[in-house]
C-alpha cells in the first residue's frame, strides 16, 4: 500500500521530534504575537512565549477549550487578518454556542495533503471512483474528499444525500470502487440492497472510509461483509480539520496522527495531567502549521491511547486507538454531533416545560441511530389538550433547528418520568 | 544536512535570536528572508562560528558544531559570503580566489584546476585576474566572494545579501548562479532583502521578525502568503487591498 508524502510520514522519529519542535516554535511566535488570548492564557500563568523551546515545555500552557472558541467567537481566536482567510466554517453542530474557523490558503492546502495521505494509504489510487455519500450541506468536511481525491487523481462522485437506492444504482452504473460516508448509512445502503435483492459482487467497491460518529468493530464486520469491502476509520476534529487529523492504514491497527502538523497528548480528563504512552485519556491536540486558526493543547474530549511502536504500513507516525467514548456529554447520532447544552437552551424559550429533561438514544448495529427527548412539562400545561399537540409540535421542530437532526418528542409529568426511562439503554439526566 | 535548535544569541544584554530553530536538508535552497534587524546575519554568523551563542545547538552533518572554531567548520564544508568585506580589496583576484582554498592545502596544479572551474563559471573573473579585487565592481566583487567561497568547496553555502547594491540585471544573473551552484549539489542558504527573487528559487524558506521565525513554507507558497507580501513583497501590498 501506498504512502502519498513518504518523507513526511516515514521520517524517523527523531528527525520528526525535531520537526515539531521547530514547527511549535513558530507556532507560540505566531500565536502569541497575533492573538490576544493566547497572550493571556501565557500572562494568566506568567509564562514568556521564550520558556516554551520544546514539546515538553508545552504542558506549561493551559489547555483551549470549546468554551473559549465560542468566548471569543467571531474573530477573536484568529491568528491573521480576515483578508488572508480564504474560507470560513462553522459547525452546525455548535448551533446555539456559534463559532467560526478560518482558513488560508496554506492551510487548506495542508488538508487537502492530509486527506489525500489516509486515502493512499488505505490504497486508492487514481484508477478508483470515490463515491462520497456524506451530507456536504451537513457536514462540510465532506468537500475535503473532492480535493484530496483530486491530489491525487482519483475520479469523485460527490453522490452527498442522494438516497440509498439512488446511490446503489450510482455505485453499479458508474463502477465506484470507493464508499465514503458515515457507517450508519453505509449499513443503510447495505439494508436497501438486501431488500433490492441486490449482492455485493454486483459493484465494483473494494474499500470503504468511515467516519464522523463512532462505530464498533462488530458494525466494520456487517460492512465488510455486506458490501464486500475493506473498511478504515477516519478521524478529525470539527474545531482543526475534519477529516484529516488521522485514518487508519491497512495494517489497521490504529489510526496514524499526521503529527508533523498535529502534535498530540493524552491526559487524563479530570486531572489534566499528561499520561503515559498507552494509557487511556483524552486526546489534546496542538496545531503545528496551522496559520489562520491555531489551537494551543485543545480538548477534543476523544477517549483514546497513542501507541508509537512501528507499524506494519511504515509508517513511523503514532498511532491512536479507534474512539467509542468522550470525556464530554456530546453524543453523535448517525454522524451529527449533539451537545445536551443545546437542548436545554432550547427548552429555556417555552414556559411550562424544564429545565429537567433526559435523553434515551436507540441504537441500530451497535451505533446511535436515534434521539428521544423526555422532556418534564407542568400538569397545567397536560391538561390543555387542545393545545399540547401544537405545542408539542412547535419544541420538537425548535429541536430540530437547534441540532440539525429529527428528535422524538416525549412531554412527561414529572411523577412519570421514571416509569418512562426504565428502557433507557444510554442516557444523561439533567 | 544543518539542524539548528533553539538558539539564543545576542551583544551583551541584548538578545537578539530567541530560541531560533531551523533545518536545512541536503541539496535544497533554503531562504531566510527578513526585516533589517531581525536576526539573520547574526544567525549566519553564529552557524559559522563566528558568534557565540547563549543557548541551543548547531548540527552539521550530524556533528555538533557550536562549540568548534570557525576555520574548522569551513573545513566541514560549511561556507560563509558574509554581506560587507567579502573580499580583500589590495590582493589581485586570483590571490583572491586562492586564498578560498587556502584550507585545504591543495598543490598546485589542483589548486590550477580548482580555478579553472571557476574561471569557467565566472569569466569576468579570469578576465580580471591580475586586478587589485579593490578595483572591481560591484557585481564584480560579488562573484569573486562567491569565487572564492567556491574555492574551499563547501557542501553548504550560506549567502548573506548577494543581490545587495547590485544592478537589477545582475541580480537576475547571480540568482542563476546560485541556482546552478546548488544543481550542481551545493546545498544553500540562502540571506535576502530581495524576498520575491530568493523566494522563486527556494524550496523552502523561513520568514524572522526581531530575532524570531514567525513563518515557514514551501518558496512559491510563501510568495503568495499575504503576510510575506505586506511586509516583504511591497508591490502586491496595494493591490491587495483594492480587492
Amino acid at each position: 500500500m501506498g504512502v502519498f508524502q513518504p518523507e513526511a510520514e516515514t521520517m524517523n522519529r527523531r528527525d520528526l521530534l525535531d520537526l515539531q519542535n521547530e514547527r511549535l516554535g513558530i507556532l507560540i511566535n505566531h500565536a502569541y504575537a497575533n492573538v490576544r488570548f493566547y497572550r493571556n492564557q501565557f500572562d494568566a500563568v506568567g509564562l514568556n512565549p521564550d520558556d516554551i523551546k520544546t514539546l515538553e515545555d508545552l504542558k506549561k500552557i493551559p489547555f483551549t477549550t470549546r468554551e473559549d472558541l465560542v468566548n471569543n467567537y467571531p474573530y477573536g481566536m484568529f491568528a491573521v487578518p480576515l483578508r488572508d482567510v480564504v474560507r470560513l466554517q462553522f459547525p452546525l453542530s455548535h448551533y446555539g454556542n456559534p463559532i467560526v474557523i478560518g482558513y488560508t490558503r496554506e492551510d487548506l492546502k495542508i488538508w487537502r495533503e492530509l486527506v489525500a495521505r489516509i486515502m493512499f494509504g488505505v490504497g486508492i489510487t487514481e484508477h478508483d471512483i470515490i463515491q462520497v455519500a456524506f451530507n456536504y450541506g451537513l457536514f462540510m468536511g465532506a468537500f475535503r474528499f473532492n480535493q484530496g481525491a483530486e491530489l491525487i487523481g482519483a475520479a469523485v462522485v460527490p453522490a452527498s444525500v442522494a438516497p440509498a437506492d439512488v446511490q446503489i444504482r450510482i455505485m453499479r452504473d458508474f463502477k465506484s470502487t470507493v464508499l465514503v460516508s458515515t457507517p450508519s448509512f453505509a449499513l443503510h445502503i447495505i439494508e436497501t440492497m438486501k431488500k433490492q435483492g441486490i449482492d455485493p459482487r454486483d459493484l465494483s467497491l473494494k474499500i470503504g472510509l468511515f467516519g464522523a460518529e463512532p462505530w464498533p468493530e462488530s458494525a466494520r464486520d456487517l460492512i465488510e461483509a455486506g458490501l464486500g469491502i475493506k473498511a478504515f476509520d477516519i478521524y478529525g476534529v470539527t474545531e482543526l480539520i475534519e477529516p484529516g487529523v488521522s485514518g487508519e492504514c491497512t495494517a489497521i491497527s490504529g489510526l496514524h496522527i499526521f503529527e508533523d502538523h498535529f502534535f498530540p497528548e493524552i491526559i487524563d480528563p479530570v486531572t489534566g495531567q499528561s499520561l503515559e504512552e498507552g494509557q487511556e485519556g483524552e486526546l489534546v491536540l496542538t496545531s503545528l502549521t496551522t496559520t489562520a486558526y491555531p489551537l494551543i493543547r485543545y480538548r477534543t474530549h476523544d477517549r483514546t491511547a497513542l501507541c508509537t511502536a512501528p507499524c506494519d504500513c511504515g509508517r513511523t507516525l503514532v498511532r491512536m486507538n479507534r474512539i467509542f467514548h468522550r470525556t464530554d456529554q456530546m453524543i453523535s447520532i448517525r454522524g451529527i454531533n449533539v451537545f445536551p447544552e443545546t437542548i436545554a437552551d432550547v427548552l429555556r424559550n417555552f414556559e411550562g416545560i424544564g429545565p429537567a429533561y433526559s435523553l434515551e438514544i436507540k441504537q441500530k448495529y451497535g451505533m446511535n441511530d436515534k434521539l428521544n427527548v423526555f422532556i418534564e412539562t407542568s400538569p397545567e400545561l397536560l391538561c390543555t389538550a387542545g393545545n399540547v399537540a401544537a405545542f408539542h409540535e412547535k419544541v420538537r421542530t425548535a429541536l430540530r433547528k437547534a441540532l440539525g437532526l429529527r428528535v422524538e418528542l416525549e412531554m412527561v409529568q414529572k411523577e412519570h418520568e421514571s416509569k418512562q426511562m426504565r428502557s433507557t439503554r444510554t442516557r444523561i439526566n439533567s | 544536512m544543518l539542524k539548528i535548535r533553539n538558539i539564543d544569541a545576542g551583544y551583551g544584554k541584548i538578545q537578539i535570536l530567541h530560541r531560533t530553530s531551523l533545518h536545512i536538508r541536503e541539496g535544497e535552497i533554503v531562504s531566510l528572508i527578513g526585516a533589517n534587524g531581525a536576526g539573520k546575519t547574526t544567525l549566519l554568523n553564529v552557524i559559522s562560528g563566528l558568534h557565540p551563542l547563549k543557548g541551543g545547538s548547531v548540527m552539521f552533518q550530524n556533528r555538533e558544531i557550536q562549540a568548534m572554531p570557525p576555520d574548522r567548520i569551513v573545513g566541514m564544508g560549511l561556507i560563509q559570503v558574509p554581506e560587507t568585506d567579502k573580499i580583500f580589496p589590495p590582493l589581485t583576484v586570483l590571490e583572491n580566489l586562492e586564498m578560498g582554498a587556502y584550507l585545504r592545502r591543495l598543490d598546485r596544479r589542483a589548486l590550477q584546476s580548482e580555478i579553472e572551474k571557476i574561471h569557467a563559471l565566472f569569466p569576468i573573473l579570469r578576465d580580471r585576474g591580475d586586478r587589485a579585487a579593490g578595483t572591481l565592481s560591484g557585481g564584480e566583487r560579488q562573484m569573486l566572494a562567491l569565487g572564492r567561497a567556491l574555492m574551499g568547496k563547501p557542501r553548504l553555502l550560506m549567502l548573506d545579501e548577494p543581490s545587495l547594491g547590485l544592478a537589477p540585471v545582475i541580480v537576475a544573473e547571480m540568482f542563476g548562479i546560485i541556482q546552478s551552484l546548488n544543481a550542481m549539489g551545493t546545498t544553500i542558504l540562502l540571506v535576502e532583502q530581495n524576498a520575491r527573487e530568493a523566494l522563486q528559487i527556494s524550496n523552502r524558506a523561513y520568514v524572522m521578525e526581531t530575532g524570531r521565525i514567525v513563518l515557514t513554507g514551501a518558496g512559491v507558497e510563501l510568495m503568495s502568503n499575504e503576510e510575506v507580501k505586506r511586509a516583504f513583497l511591497g508591490n502586491d501590498y496595494k493591490e491587495k487591498w483594492e480587492r
